[in-house]
C-alpha cells in the first residue's frame, strides 16, 4: 500500500489529537510486496501482498504501552490510542523510560526507486525467464526466488517529531543443483534499484558454481585460511553487530567488556586494514537516516584501523552514565582493500574458499563463538588456484577472529542480508577453525 | 499440561539424592486414523467466535472466490486472517515491553493455468477483494507459461465446520496489570538469589483465527489460543569476566492462561537462580564420543530439525532448494530407508493435545490426522499437501497446507511429529542408572544443522556428568554434534508413556518470502551416541 508523507502526516494527525495522556508516538508502516518463486525449473508461487500498520505507544505516568492495528480510519486510529492508554494505564511504571524526543535534522537520504516502486507480475516474469533461460541450457535443477518491496515508515509523537522514510529493494536469488545431487550452487544481488541487478549473471554466477561443486571429495576439519565470500562475511558479521552494545559491555555481559569493570573502547582489538562503519547518505546504498525512536542516524566509525571506536547506547543508558546516545544504525560498511577474488586466490598457498554459510547460531556470547555451515561452493585452493570441490564443513568460531587475522581484502559489494544494508568485501582471513563435515549438499 | 515442563528438571536438580521423576501426566496416543478424521478434534466452546468479524466479512470472502472462478481460475480460496499477539515482558524490577498486535485481512489464492496466484490486502472491501481475485488469476495465468507441468490438486471431500482449540481460560481476558505482576514478582524473586545480576521474565498470548473459502465448497471457521511463557537467571561474575544464563523449560503450548499459571514461574525462579549459578561454576566438558541422555525438553528441537525438516515433501522434491534447503531423503526411499535403530518410531499427529501444530482442517481444507513417519526405524511416511501428495502416488492430502497471515501463501508446514514411547516403561532414573560414563542434557540451547539435514550440533540448557549410574556434577560449555541417520541408530534406550512430554516453539522458519510456523513435538527422553564438544571459546 502506498503511503506518502501526506497521507502519513493526516494519520498520525488523527491518531495524536486523540491522545489523553502525557505522551503518545505514533508508527506508520506500508508497504507492496511482490515476488516469484521458482523451483524445478519452472514457477511455484507468486504473490503481492500489500499492508499497512499503525502503531500506538502510550505513556501516562511513565508507564507506558504499545498497540497496533491495521485499520487507519479516524474511528478506528481513535480506539487505537484509546487502547494503547487503557493498557499503559494498566502497566506497571518502568524506570527506564525516557520522553519522546522533540523536532529533529535528519540527513538527505534517497532510498526509493520509482521504477522498482513500479515493478509488477510482468517484470518478475521477465527475470525468472532469463534465469531459468541459463539453468536450463546448462540442464541445471533451479530453484530461486525474485521478491520487491515499495515500502514507507513514518513516526510521529506529541512532543512534535515527525520523521518519514520511503525506501524500494529489489532481491533475486538463485540455486542450481547438478542432476546428480552432487553440485550445488547459488549467488544473489540486492539492490534499491531493480536495474543495477544482472539476472544472467547471478544465474551464470550460481550455475558456474554448481558445476564446479560437483562430486565434492572429503577435506579434513581443522584450522585453515579461508577465503569468504562477502555473503560468507556478512553472516559472521552480523553476530558483531549484536555485540556492539554498550549496556551489554557495562554489565560484563559482552565481548567488549573488560575484566573488572568499563569497556573495551580505545582498544585496537583487530587487524589495522579493518574499518567497520555506518553510512545511512551512502550514494549507492542509501538506508534509513533515523532509528526507531526518532533518533537521528549519521555517519558513526564503529572500528577504525582496528581500534574499536563505538559502541551502541540506548537513550536510558546514556542518561543514567552521562553518556551520549548512539541509535543500532540501519547499515554496515566494512571497507575493501581493492583487490579482485581472483587476485585474493592467487596470493592463497593453500585455503578454502566459501561461498556462504547456513543456520549460523550464537554459541556464547562472550566471545561471540558461533556455529553454523559452509553451504553451495566450498572449494580446496592450492597454490593460487582452486584444486578441488570439498564436502561442507561446520565451523565453530568467531567474527572477532575474522577481524583479527585478516590477510587481504576485496571488493565491497552489497549483500542480501535481511532488512539492513551491509556492504563487505571478500576477505582472506588465517586461522579459522572447521570442526565436523557434512555430507550435505 | 500441568506436569510436563516441570519434571525433568526436578529430577535434574536432585543430583546427589538420586533421581525423583514425579509420573506426569502422558498424551497417550489418540486412535490411529487413515483416512482422514471425519469429525475434527474435541474443540472448546464455539462462543469465542459469536460475534467473529470474519462472519461479517464471510459474503466478500465467498465473492473473491466467485470473482477468482469468473476470471478463470480452477480452483480459488480466501481466507480471512485475523491475529491478536501480546507481550509482556520485564526486567529486574521493571517492565520491558507491553505490547499488543492486531493484523487482519484477506488473501485470495488462485489455481489458473495449472499454475498458482496470490494477492492479499489488509483492507477488506467489496471492491478490493475483486481486484485481488483479478490480480491473482492475472498472475496465475503468466506463471502458467513459467510452468513444465500444471499443477495439479489430489481430491479432497469438502470440509464444513467452526472449531475452536481446546482452552480453559482466554488469556486476553486476564489483566494485564495480574501478568505484569506475575512476572515482577518471578523476576524478584530470581534475584533475591545472590549471585544473580539480572532476571527476565515474559509471556506472550496469541490467537489466531481463520476463515477459509473455497471453491470446492469447503468453509471452515477456526481459533486457536497458544502462550509462551519465559524467565531467564543472569548470574555474572565480573572479576572473572564470566557469566552464564539459565532459561526455564517451559514449553509454549496451544492452550490458555491456565498453561502460564500451571509453570508456576514465582514457585521455580529460585530453582532457576540457583541453576545459573551451579552454570557458572561448573566444570568444563572433556570433549569427545559420548554416551548422551537427551530429556524431553531437549531433544524435541532435534527431532523438528532432523526428522520433521527432512520428511517435509516439499523440500525432498527440490521446492525450498534455494533457502531452506533439500532433504537427505529421496521420495523413492520411502518403505526402504533405515533412519534409525529398530525401537525408533515417528508419527505426525495434527489431532494431538496441547500441540502448536494441531488444528481440524489444515489451509487447504483437508481434515488434521494421524499417521506414521517412522516406523520401526524406517521410514514409510511423509509430510504432504493437496499440491504435493500426488509427487509420491498418494491419493489424498495428510493435510499438511498452512500460510501464517492473511498475506503469506499456504505451503507445506510441519504437523507435530512424535517420538513413540518404548515399551519396556523405562524411566529417567533408568536410564541414567544403565549409564557408566556419559552427559544429561536438558533444555534447548543453541541449535544448527545443515540444508540437508545430515549434520547437526545442539546445545542445552543445564548439562550433568553420569558416572556409574549416577548423576555427579554439573558441566559447561557443551555442544553434541552427530549425523542424523548415525545418531538415530545409535538410539538404545527410550523412556516409557510415563515419561512422554511435549515440546514446541512458535518460530519454525521455511519460505521466501518467510513464514513462521507453531509446532510441537513430543518424546520420552532417549539415550545416544554422539560427539561432544567443548564450546566454552577456546574451540
Amino acid at each position: 500500500m502506498t503511503l506518502s508523507k501526506q497521507k502519513a502526516q493526516a494519520i498520525t494527525k488523527a491518531a495524536l489529537k486523540a491522545k489523553t495522556v502525557d505522551a503518545l508516538v505514533v508508527r506508520v508502516s506500508a508497504s507492496t510486496r511482490g515476488y516469484l518463486r521458482f523451483s524445478q525449473n519452472q514457477a511455484a508461487a507468486t504473490g503481492e501482498t500489500e499492508g499497512i500498520e499503525v502503531s500506538v505507544t502510550a505513556t501516562a505516568g511513565g508507564r507506558s504501552a504499545t498497540v497496533s492495528g491495521n485499520d487507519t480510519d479516524k474511528d478506528a486510529l481513535a480506539a487505537l490510542v484509546a487502547d494503547a492508554e487503557a493498557l499503559a494505564k494498566l502497566a506497571p511504571a518502568d524506570p527506564e523510560h525516557m520522553p519522546p524526543l522533540g523536532p529533529q535534522r535528519y540527513l538527505e537520504v534517497d532510498a526509493e526507486d520509482a521504477k522498482t516502486a513500479k515493478m509488477s507480475g510482468e517484470e518478475r516474469f521477465e527475470l525468472t525467464r532469463q534465469m531459468l533461460r541459463v539453468a536450463n541450457k546448462a540442464r541445471l535443477h533451479a530453484a530461486g526466488m525474485i521478491t520487491h518491496d515499495d515500502g514507507a515508515f513514518a513516526l510521529a509523537n506529541s512532543a512534535g517529531l515527525f520523521a518519514y522514510h520511503r525506501s524500494t529493494q529489489a532481491e533475486i536469488s538463485m540455486t542450481c543443483r547438478t542432476s546428480d545431487g552432487t553440485g550445488s550452487g547459488w549467488a544473489a544481488a540486492v539492490d534499491h534499484r531493480v536495474e543495477r541487478l544482472d539476472p544472467k549473471a547471478v544465474a551464470e554466477r550460481a550455475a558456474e558454481k554448481a558445476e564446479l561443486s560437483q562430486k565434492p571429495e572429503e577435506q579434513r576439519p581443522g584450522v585453515y585460511t579461508v577465503i569468504l565470500e562477502p555473503q560468507a562475511v556478512a553472516e559472521l558479521l552480523a553476530f558483531l553487530g549484536w555485540s556492539l552494545d554498550r549496556r551489554s559491555a557495562d554489565e560484563g555481559r559482552s565481548a567488549f567488556a573488560k575484566a573488572g569493570g568499563g569497556t573495551k573502547i580505545g582498544e585496537g582489538l583487530f587487524h589495522k586494514s579493518v574499518t567497520l562503519r555506518s553510512e545511512p547518505a551512502n550514494a549507492e546504498h542509501p538506508s534509513a537516516p533515523f532509528a526507531g525512536d526518532g533518533q537521528p542516524l549519521g555517519p558513526v566509525t564503529w572500528i577504525d584501523k582496528g581500534v574499536l571506536e563505538a559502541l551502541t547506547c540506548s537513550r536510558f543508558w546514556a542518561h543514567k552514565q552521562g553518556l551520549t546516545p548512539q541509535p543500532r544504525p540501519s547499515s554496515f560498511f566494512l571497507d575493501g582493500g581493492g583487490k579482485s577474488d581472483e587476485e585474493l586466490i592467487r596470493g592463497v598457498d593453500e585455503g578454502i574458499l566459501v561461498t556462504r554459510f547456513w543456520y549460523n547460531r550464537m554459541l556464547q556470547p562472550q566471545s561471540i563463538l558461533a556455529t553454523g555451515l559452509t553451504r553451495d561452493g566450498t572449494f580446496l585452493i592450492k597454490g593460487g588456484k582452486i584444486a578441488k570441490s570439498i564436502k561442507n564443513l561446520r565451523y565453530n568460531e568467531s567474527p572477532l577472529t575474522l577481524l583479527k587475522n585478516v590477510l587481504a581484502l576485496g571488493e565491497p559489494q552489497r549483500v542480501a542480508l535481511g532488512g539492513r544494508v551491509v556492504v563487505v568485501p571478500t576477505m582472506v582471513v588465517g586461522g579459522f577453525t572447521f570442526s565436523s563435515l557434512s555430507d550435505a549438499v | 499440561m500441568s506436569s510436563s515442563r516441570r519434571s525433568f528438571l526436578v529430577a535434574a536438580g536432585l543430583a546427589s539424592a538420586g533421581v525423583l521423576l514425579p509420573r506426569g501426566r502422558a498424551w497417550g496416543s489418540p486412535a490411529f486414523r487413515v483416512p482422514a478424521a471425519e469429525t475434527p478434534p474435541q474443540g472448546a466452546s464455539e462462543a469465542l467466535l459469536a460475534d467473529s468479524r470474519l462472519l461479517v466479512d464471510e459474503p466478500l470472502a465467498a465473492r473473491a472466490v466467485e470473482a477468482a472462478q469468473k476470471a478463470g481460475a480452477t480452483y480459488a480460496d480466501a481466507r480471512l486472517v485475523l491475529w491478536r499477539r501480546e507481550h509482556v515482558s520485564v526486567r529486574d524490577d521493571h517492565i520491558a515491553g507491553v505490547g499488543a498486535r492486531n493484523e487482519y485481512g484477506v488473501g485470495v489464492r488462485v489455481l489458473a493455468d495449472g499454475a498458482w496466484g496470490f494477492a492479499a490486502s489488509s483492507t477488506v472491501d467489496r471492491k478490493t477483494v475483486e481486484r485481488l481475485a483479478k490480480d491473482a488469476v492475472a498472475m496465475a495465468k503468466r506463471n502458467g507459461r513459467l510452468r513444465r507441468a500444471p499443477i495439479e490438486l489430489v481430491p479432497a471431500p469438502a470440509a464444513v465446520g467452526t472449531w475452536v482449540a481446546p482452552f480453559t481460560t482466554d488469556p486476553f481476558k486476564v489483566p494485564l496489570g495480574e501478568k505484569a505482576d506475575m512476572l515482577l514478582a518471578a523476576a524478584q524473586a530470581t534475584l533475591k538469589v545472590p549471585g544473580i545480576r539480572h532476571a527476565s521474565a515474559s509471556v506472550f498470548s496469541v490467537r489466531e483465527e481463520k476463515l477459509l473459502v473455497t471453491s470446492d465448497g469447503t468453509r471452515t471457521h477456526q481459533a486457536f489460543i497458544r502462550v509462551m511463557p519465559g524467565l531467564t537467571a543472569d548470574a555474572v561474575d565480573i572479576r572473572r569476566g564470566r557469566f552464564a544464563s539459565r532459561d526455564h523449560e517451559v514449553q509454549p503450548a496451544l492452550a490458555g492462561w491456565e498453561h502460564v499459571v500451571a509453570a508456576d514461574l514465582l514457585a521455580e525462579a529460585p530453582r532457576i537462580a540457583e541453576e545459573a549459578l551451579q552454570k557458572l561454576h561448573a566444570a568444563a566438558v572433556e570433549p569427545g564420543l559420548k554416551t548422551v541422555i537427551l530429556a524431553p525438553s531437549n531433544l524435541w528441537l532435534t527431532i523438528h530439525e532432523s526428522i520433521g525438516h527432512s520428511t517435509e515433501l516439499d523440500r525432498a522434491l527440490g521446492m525450498e532448494a534455494n533457502f531452506a534447503g533439500t532433504s537427505f531423503i529421496k521420495p523413492e526411499q520411502t518403505g526402504s530407508l533405515r533412519i534409525g535403530a529398530e525401537r525408533v518410531n515417528f508419527f505426525a499427529d495434527r489431532t494431538q493435545a496441547g500441540g502448536l501444530a494441531t488444528t481440524a482442517w489444515d489451509d487447504d481444507g483437508v481434515a488434521a490426522q494421524r499417521w506414521p513417519i517412522v516406523k520401526d526405524g524406517v521410514l514409510v511416511g511423509w509430510q504432504t499437501t493437496r499440491e504435493l501428495a500426488g509427487a509420491i502416488g498418494e491419493a489424498a492430502s495428510r493435510g499438511c497446507a498452512y500460510a501464517d497471515s492473511y498475506g503469506t501463501v499456504a505451503f507445506q508446514r510441519m504437523p507435530n511429529i512424535s517420538l513413540q514411547p518404548g515399551p519396556e516403561g523405562y524411566t529417567t532414573e533408568d536410564l541414567i542408572g544403565a549409564t557408566d560414563d556419559g552427559v544429561l542434557i536438558t533444555g534447548r540451547g543453541s541449535w544448527s544443522i545443515d540444508q540437508q539435514r545430515y549434520n547437526f550440533q545442539f546445545g542445552g540448557q543445564m548439562f550433568w556428568e553420569i558416572k556409574n549410574g549416577r548423576l555427579r556434577r554439573p558441566l559447561r560449555d557443551v555442544a553434541y554434534q552427530a549425523n542424523t541417520v548415525e545418531f538415530w541408530s545409535s538410539c538404545d534406550m527410550i523412556g516409557g508413556a510415563g515419561t512422554y512430554r511435549l515440546g514446541g516453539s512458535f518460530n519454525d522458519g521455511k519460505g521466501e518470502p518467510g513464514q513462521s510456523n507453531a509446532v510441537s513435538h513430543g518424546c520420552p527422553p532417549a539415550r545416544f551416541k554422539a560427539n561432544v564438544l567443548n564450546t566454552g571459546g577456546a574451540k
